[in-house]
C-alpha cells in the first residue's frame, strides 16, 4: 500500500466529485420520467444503508484495503481470487466510464475525431495523475471543487434567468404509481452512482483520522445525492419529461437551451469543463483502486510501475467492450447492474460482513476466554 | 517523499562527497605549518600562486625584526594598510623588551578583525579573499588582518522588480552589503546568519539568514544539508544554487523564489522562510516557495487591501490568458465556431479569408516572431534597442496584416497575450507561462477546447505534485487551509493578517496584536485623550 495520508476534507471532496462524476452527465433515472428525482433520493437512502456495510467492514479492518481483508475473511486463496475479480471489476468500470465520456464528446462536439484519440488523451492525463499518487489526486480535487461549484451555481442562475424552468413539468408526481420508481431505484440509482462507493473500501485506509470516516462519507454522499437530484429536477423542468427521457445527455441539452441577451449562449464549454473534471475523478479513482489492488494482491513493491500497463488495459477495454454506443448503453442498463453491480457492490460485501462478524465474535470470545 | 527520508539520503551523499574531497587533495600536516623564516614563507606564497603580478609583498623592520606584508592588489584596501604603517609602526615607541609579534598584533587592532594564523590553508584563504597577512622573521605564525576593500557597485534602484511606493534600494553583488541591508530592516537578535563556502575552485561565500524561533528548524536544516551537498568547481550566481537545491528538476515552474529587493526578502524572512545570499549576485534566494507567492508584488502590501486584492486577481487572470490566449483563438476558430457570437464569427471569418494558413500556423508564426523580437530586444545595446522596437511594431502590427500573412484578430490575440505575460511580477513564473503556451496551442489544434482542458488538467496535476523543501507547491489552496487564506487571492487588511503562514513557520505564529483595526474611539470615556468639546 502506498504510504499516503489524506485529510478528511480531501476525502470528502473526492467522494463528492466521484459520486457526481458521470451521474450528472448521463440521463440518470430516465425510466422514472418526471419522478427521476424521487428515484435518485431513494437511491441515496439505499446507498447510505449499503455504505453502512462497507463501514462495518472497514471498522473491523481499519488499516488495510478491501483486497487485503478479503484474504483475511475468506482465507488466502479464495480471498485472492475474489480480490482479483474486484480488480477486473474496477478496470471494467473505469473502461465503461471512459467509453461513456469519449462517446459523449465524439457524438456531440467532435463528430469527426476518432474515439481512440479522445480516449487516449484522457487516459494519458489520468496515468500521469495515478503515477503521482493519491495525495496529488486529492489535492487536484481540492483545486477543482471550488471551480465546479462556481460553475454549477452560475449555470443554475443562467438557466433560471433565461426562463427555462417550468416546474409544472414535474407534475403529476408518481403518475404511474411507485412501480417504475422502485424499478429504477433497484436497477439503476442504487448501484449507480451510490453503490459505487465500494471503490472507497480501497481508499478509506488512507484517511488520517479513522474516526471521521462516518461523517465524511455520509456527508459526501448526501451532498452529492442532493446535487444530482437538483440537476435532474432542473433538467426535467427545462426539457419536459419526454425530451428528458429521449435525450442521451440531458444536461448538455439543457445547457444548449441557455440564451441570454443575445450574447450568452452555447455554453457547451462549461459542460465540457465539468465533463473533463468529473470524468477525470471518476476514472482515476476506479483506476487507482485497480492499481492499488493489483499491487496488494501480487505484492508489487512499487505500484507506480503498474499505472502504465493498467492504463493501457483500460484504454483498449474502453474501445472493445461494445461495438456501438447503443450496444454500450444497453449493456449499461440491462446487463451491468444485475450481473456486475449487484454481486460486487451488494452481495459479496454483505456475505463478507456476515463472515467477518462471526469471525470477530469468535476472536473476541477467545480473547475473553484466555 | 517525506523530508526525513530525503535528509537521510542527503546525509549519505554528503558522506560520499567528503570522501571524494579527501581523496582530491591529500595534504600532509607538515606542509601546513608556517615556517620561521619569512623569506621562505614569501617564496612559498610566490611559488603556490605562480608569482602572480597582483600579489604585493612589502618588507619592513620592526624592533630589529624583519617582516613582510602580503596582500592582493585590488582586493585589499591599500589606504588602510598604508595608514597603519604610517601611524603605528613608524613611531619609535617600541620597547625592545616586548615581543615584536605581540606588539604587531596589538597595534594592528586599528585595521579590523584580527586572527593569528598558524596554517597555510588559512593564509591562502585570507589572502585570496582580500585580507592582509603579516609575516615576522623567527615566528612560525602569521597575523591575519581583515582589510577587505575593493571597488564595488553602489546600491542602486532595482532594475527588475519595480515598485511604486516601496523602498528604492536593491541588493548589490557584495555579500556583506546585502546582509547589512537585511539586518538594517530586522534589528532582532533572533535574525541568525550562517555562512559557508561553496565551489571547490571558486570558494564562493554564501550566507543563510533566517529568523530563529519563527523559521521551521527542519527546513533550515534541510537548506543547509542541500547547500553542503553541492560539489562543483564554481558557483557563479544564485541561479546555479537555485538549480542545485530544487526538490524536482523536471519542471518549468520555479520552486524557489529570488528577488533583488531587500524589502521582499525581509518580509519573507519574517514569514519564516530562509534566505540564501550568494556573493557576486544581487539576487537573493528565499525558500520554501509556493505558487501564489509569485503573484504577490511588493506594492500589494504598500497600498490599500481592496485595491491590491483586485490587482492580484487581475494578475492571476492574466497568467491564465498568457497560457491559453492563443490556444483559445485556435480552438474557437477551428473547432467551436458555434460558440462565438454570430456577428463576431462573421467578422473573424471575413478577416481570415485572405490568410493562407490554418489558425495554428498563423498563431505559431506570430508567437514565434514575437518571442524572437523579445529575445533580441533583451540583450541588445540600448542604442540599437530602439530600432528593434520600431521594426517589431511595423512588422507585427501593420506589415504582417497587409501582406495577408496573419489576420488582424491574431495581432490582437498576440498583443494581449504578451501584455498579460508581462503583468506577472516574477520573471521566473512568466517565462514558464511562455513555454506552456506553445504546448497548449498544440493541444488546441488537435482537440479544441477539450485539448485545452486536458492541458490545464495536466498542469494542475503537475503543480499539485510539486514540492518546495517538502512544502506542497499549491499550499494554501490545495491542500486547502482556511487559516492561511489571509494572503492568497484576497489580501486581507494589514490589521487582519494576524498569523504567519502555518505551513512555513513553526511556532511563534502571531504577528499582529489584538485590536489593531483603526478607527476613532467609539466610547468618549475611554482612556484615550479626550476631545475638546
Amino acid at each position: 500500500m502506498e504510504k499516503a495520508k489524506i485529510k478528511a476534507s480531501q476525502m470528502f471532496i473526492l467522494i463528492v466529485l466521484f459520486e457526481m462524476g458521470s451521474a450528472i452527465l448521463v440521463g440518470l433515472g430516465t425510466d422514472a420520467k418526471q419522478d427521476a428525482w424521487i428515484a435518485i433520493l431513494l437511491g441515496l437512502a439505499g446507498g447510505l444503508l449499503l455504505f453502512l456495510v462497507y463501514y462495518f467492514l472497514f471498522s473491523y479492518y481499519q488499516d488495510v484495503p478491501l483486497t487485503s481483508y478479503l484474504q483475511l475473511i475468506t482465507g488466502k486463496w479464495i480471498g485472492r481470487f475474489l480480490g482479483f475479480l474486484y480488480i477486473v471489476y474496477f478496470i471494467y468500470c473505469a473502461a465503461r466510464i471512459l467509453r461513456d465520456f469519449g462517446e459523449l464528446l465524439a457524438t456531440t462536439i467532435y463528430t469527426s475525431t476518432p474515439l481512440i484519440v479522445i480516449n487516449s488523451l484522457m487516459i494519458i492525463t489520468i496515468i500521469y495523475a495515478i503515477h503521482k499518487g493519491i495525495e496529488v489526486i486529492a489535492r487536484v480535487g481540492e483545486l477543482f471543487f471550488a471551480i465546479i461549484y462556481l460553475m454549477a451555481i452560475g449555470g443554475i442562475l443562467l438557466v433560471t434567468v433565461s426562463g427555462l424552468i417550468h416546474l409544472e413539468y414535474l407534475l403529476p408526481i408518481l403518475e404511474n404509481g411507485w412501480k417504475p420508481v422502485i424499478k429504477t431505484f433497484l436497477g439503476e440509482t442504487l448501484t449507480f452512482p451510490f453503490g459505487e462507493m465500494v471503490v472507497f473500501t480501497m481508499l478509506l485506509p488512507f484517511l488520517n483520522d479513522a474516526k471521521k470516516v462516518k461523517i465524511v462519507c455520509f456527508g459526501g454522499m448526501i451532498l452529492a445525492g442532493v446535487n444530482i437530484a437538483i440537476t435532474v429536477v432542473i433538467n426535467v423542468a427545462s426539457l419536459g419529461p419526454e425530451l428528458f427521457t429521449r435525450s442521451n445527455f440531458p444536461l448538455l441539452t439543457t445547457i444548449g437551451k441557455i440564451q441570454l441577451a443575445n450574447f450568452i449562449e452555447r455554453l457547451d464549454v462549461l459542460f465540457m469543463l465539468y465533463l473533463v473534471v468529473g470524468g477525470f475523478f471518476k476514472i482515476s479513482l476506479y483506476f487507482y483502486a485497480a492499481v492499488a489492488g493489483t499491487a496488494d494482491i501480487f505484492k508489487f513493491k512499487n505500484q507506480y510501475n503498474l499505472s502504465f500497463p493498467i492504463g493501457f488495459v483500460i484504454l483498449f477495454a474502453s474501445m472493445t467492450i461494445a461495438t456501438t454506443y447503443a450496444e454500450h448503453v444497453k449493456e449499461g442498463l440491462h446487463v451491468v447492474p444485475i450481473y456486475l453491480h449487484w454481486p460486487f457492490q451488494i452481495i459479496i460485501p454483505f456475505i463478507l460482513l456476515v463472515i467477518a462478524f462471526f469471525r470477530n465474535r469468535k476472536k473476541k470470545r477467545l480473547a475473553r476466554g484466555t | 517523499m517525506s523530508i526525513l527520508s530525503k535528509m537521510l539520503k542527503n546525509k549519505q551523499k554528503k558522506r560520499q562527497n567528503d570522501n571524494y574531497r579527501q581523496q582530491q587533495d591529500p595534504q600532509k600536516p607538515e606542509e601546513q605549518v608556517i615556517l620561521r623564516s619569512y623569506l621562505d614563507n614569501v617564496s612559498r606564497i610566490k611559488g603556490e600562486l605562480g608569482n602572480s603580478t597582483d600579489l604585493v609583498f612589502r618588507e619592513f623592520t620592526i624592533c630589529q625584526h624583519k617582516g613582510t606584508v602580503v596582500y592582493i592588489d585590488g582586493l585589499a584596501d591599500e589606504k588602510l594598510i598604508c595608514d597603519f604603517f604610517i601611524e603605528s609602526l613608524s613611531d619609535e615607541e617600541f620597547d625592545s623588551r616586548q615581543e615584536p609579534f605581540q606588539v604587531m598584533a596589538d597595534k594592528a587592532v586599528g585595521l579590523g578583525s584580527l586572527q593569528i594564523a598558524t596554517e597555510w590553508n588559512q593564509v591562502f584563504d585570507s589572502i585570496l579573499s582580500g585580507n592582509t597577512i603579516f609575516f615576522l622573521d623567527g615566528y612560525n605564525k602569521a597575523i591575519n588582518v581583515e582589510t577587505k576593500g575593493w571597488e564595488m557597485r553602489a546600491i542602486t534602484e532595482p532594475s527588475t522588480q519595480l515598485s511604486i511606493r516601496g523602498p528604492k534600494d536593491a541588493f548589490t553583488e557584495t555579500l556583506r552589503v546585502s546582509t547589512a541591508q537585511i539586518r538594517r530592516r530586522i534589528k532582532s537578535p533572533n535574525l541568525w546568519l550562517e555562512s559557508m563556502k561553496i565551489g571547490m575552485v571558486s570558494q564562493t561565500d554564501i550566507a543563510i539568514m533566517y529568523l530563529k524561533g519563527v523559521a521551521n528548524e527542519k527546513i533550515v536544516k534541510e537548506v543547509k544539508e542541500r547547500l553542503k551537498r553541492i560539489n562543483m568547481d564554481a558557483i557563479q550566481s544564485s541561479g546555479h544554487i537555485e538549480q542545485l537545491i530544487e526538490d524536482q528538476a523536471w519542471t518549468t515552474f520555479p520552486t524557489t523564489y529570488h528577488s533583488e529587493r531587500p524589502d521582499v526578502v525581509t518580509s519573507h524572512i519574517l514569514e519564516g522562510r530562509v534566505a540564501i545570499i550568494v556573493d557576486g549576485t544581487p539576487f537573493v534566494i528565499t525558500a520554501p516557495a509556493v505558487f501564489i507567492q509569485f503573484f504577490q508584488a511588493p506594492d500589494d502590501y504598500y497600498s490599500r487591501f481592496d485595491i491590491s486584492t483586485g490587482i492580484r486577481i487581475l494578475r492571476i487572470l492574466s497568467f491564465y490568458i498568457a497560457i491559453i490566449g492563443p490556444a483559445i483563438y485556435i480552438a474557437g476558430t477551428t473547432f467551436h465556431q458555434e460558440m462565438i457570437p454570430t456577428t463576431m464569427a462573421i467578422a473573424i471569418a471575413a478577416q481570415r479569408e485572405n490568410v493562407p494558413f490554418p489558425a495554428f500556423v498563423e498563431a505559431l508564426i506570430m508567437e514565434v516572431t514575437f518571442e524572437i523580437l523579445r529575445e533580441a530586444g533583451l540583450r541588445l545595446p540600448r542604442a540599437v534597442g530602439q530600432a528593434v522596437s520600431i521594426v517589431g511594431a511595423l512588422v507585427i502590427g501593420q506589415a504582417a496584416v497587409q501582406a495577408g500573412i496573419v489576420s488582424p484578430v491574431m495581432v490582437i490575440v498576440v498583443s494581449i497575450t504578451a501584455i498579460a505575460n508581462f503583468s506577472t511580477p516574477s520573471f521566473a513564473m512568466a517565462i514558464a507561462a511562455r513555454l506552456i503556451r506553445f504546448f497548449m496551442m498544440g493541444l488546441a489544434t488537435v482537440l479544441g477546447f477539450y485539448g485545452v482542458m486536458l492541458g490545464l488538467m495536466f498542469l494542475s496535476i503537475h503543480l499539485c505534485s510539486l514540492r518546495s523543501f517538502g512544502i506542497p507547491y499549491m499550499m494554501p489552496i490545495a491542500p486547502f487551509n482556511l487559516r492561511n487564506q489571509q494572503d492568497v487571492f484576497v489580501r486581507f487588511p494589514v490589521w487582519a493578517m494576524k498569523n504567519r503562514p502555518k505551513f512555513i513557520s513553526k511556532g511563534n505564529m502571531v504577528r499582529t496584536g489584538e485590536n489593531q483595526k483603526p478607527g476613532p474611539k467609539t466610547k468618549p470615556d475611554d482612556q484615550g485623550p479626550k476631545g475638546e468639546s
